[in-house]
């Protein structure tokens, strides 16, 4: 295969590129596609941040809200404020103070933790210069992972660039619009994840549940299965079936969600019942 | 019979330095706390006794700022008193949903400062928070956020275990 262009274009056109190499290149077309079919491979940070060492860097080691002026800046801190009360420790400081400063206007209802906070501080207007704490600028507040952006632009990455080596030769038309859409796009990323979601993944699970011996009550030991109640938990229909010397096995099945049940917790109860069962089998797992 | 009001001499050293020698909490009269102090008639009930604490120590702030501040500290203290002591399992998830709702918009339970409404409310939902699951404690986030920030007021939590609120970042429920 001949390299037409860049790098990026030769591994775009290349059947055998593979998928790390993919992950480390530059975001571009090829990349966008990909984050979008729902690649979950890494959680926590998109696939362009790989590009070079000084900016995953950055990422893991930066904090603050993205922009504060925009509703994506926003949501970080409204996520960020989700279990605390004040941006740093338990009272009131100049942290909440610098970060007030920058939120232009009342956050919008929807969120809450946000305008709780904002409403909160608002209160303390009068006394915000005897606030316990030194005035920081807003890079130091806030999640990691997440640049803050407010107002500097993409000054920050910018500066980053200039004494690493970039790896794989990357080509120097990050601009500055691109850079600041990609601020933008990991504050979204960073609040879209802490969202709950919607789906609750469940799945069908057959269990093979085998006794003793032939002597084995059965009825009671599919009563002792039935017995087991978990959140999350659904017990489905159920057969017996033999398996030579007049021994029969119970199968039966059941429906449950992922996150809150597994098949060892299930296996752990099931063994449970010594006095039944000798042991369980899971036969089919199917996503539903 | 369960003792109930076992805060009130945490709260007395909280407030610290009011009367530890003048007057003393003379046990239970029907689950009621009475407080004999020098002068006058003995104090009965858990809401009497800590207004009157608060006021001896002289941080009458506690119960509230303005007219309105005030009204709204003795509601919640009326509500610790009738609903949540001696609360039956179903009404402490009733009493947790509604405090989420309301400290929602809240940062504390009655207006823009910490009053006596949210100490007695501290030490009244202890004993719940400590026996709630992480997703419960998710499933009442506002709640869990207001416990975690009363409990590191210096010297209000005393010999009660902390309670750990953590929330869970990185993985959404969706991973193990």
């Amino acid at each position: 295969m001949r390299p037409v262009r860049t790098v990026r274009t030769c591994v775009f056109r290349c059947r055998t590129s593979s998928f790390l190499l993919l992950f480390l290149l530059q975001g571009g077309g090829v990349l966008r596609r990909s984050q979008s079919s729902g690649i979950n491979a890494f959680p926590v940070l998109p696939p362009s941040s790989f590009s070079s060492w000084s900016r995953w860097k950055q990422l893991i080691f930066v904090m603050g809200f993205g922009d504060l002026k925009s509703s994506s800046g926003l949501k970080v801190l409204n996520d960020f404020l989700t279990d605390r009360s004040f941006i740093e420790g338990y009272v009131p400081s100049q942290a909440d103070v610098a970060v007030f400063e920058a939120v232009s206007a009342p956050p919008p209802a929807d969120l809450c933790h946000a305008l709780r906070w904002y409403n909160h501080i608002k209160s303390y207007q009068a006394q915000k210069n005897s606030l316990p704490g030194v005035k920081k600028p807003l890079g130091q507040y806030g999640p990691t992972g997440v640049a803050d952006t407010t107002s500097s632009g993409p000054a920050a990455s910018k500066d980053e660039d200039d004494d690493d080596i970039d790896l794989f030769g990357s080509d120097e038309e990050e601009d500055t619009e691109a850079a600041k859409l990609k601020e933008q796009r990991l504050a979204e990323y960073a609040a879209k994840k802490a969202k709950k979601p919607a789906l609750i993944a469940k799945s069908s699970i057959l269990l093979d549940v085998k006794p003793w011996d032939d002597e084995t009550d059965m009825a009671k030991l599919e009563e002792c299965v039935r017995s087991i109640q978990m959140d999350g938990l659904v017990w489905g229909q159920s057969k017996l079936v033999p398996v030579g010397y007049g021994i029969k096995k119970l199968q039966i099945s059941c429906v449950v969600e992922d996150d809150k049940v597994g098949t060892d917790i299930l296996e752990e109860q099931i063994t449970a019942f010594e006095d039944y069962v000798q042991s369980m089998d899971v036969a089919a797992f199917n996503k539903i | 019979g369960k003792r109930r009001a076992p805060c009130l001499p945490l709260f007395q050293g909280f407030l610290s330095g009011t009367e530890q020698g003048r007057c003393y909490l003379c046990g239970f009269k029907l689950w009621v706390p009475v407080l004999q102090n020098n002068q006058g008639p003995p104090l009965v009930g858990l809401i009497t006794i800590a207004c009157h604490l608060v006021k001896e120590a002289k941080r009458s702030n506690l119960l509230g700022e303005s007219a309105e501040g005030r009204a709204v500290v003795q509601q919640w203290l009326e509500y610790r008193v009738t609903r949540l002591d001696g609360c039956t399992k179903e009404d402490s998830k009733t009493i947790l949903k509604e405090l989420n709702i309301h400290l929602q918009d809240n940062v504390y339970l009655a207006g823009n400062h910490f009053t006596l409404a949210d100490t007695l409310m501290y030490y009244g939902i202890h004993p719940l928070i400590v026996d709630l699951t992480v997703q419960e404690k998710e499933q009442y986030l506002n709640v869990a956020r207001w416990f975690d920030h009363i409990q590191h007021i210096p010297s209000l939590r005393h010999h009660l275990p902390p309670v750990v609120v953590l929330r869970n970042r990185i993985y959404t429920s969706r991973h193990h």
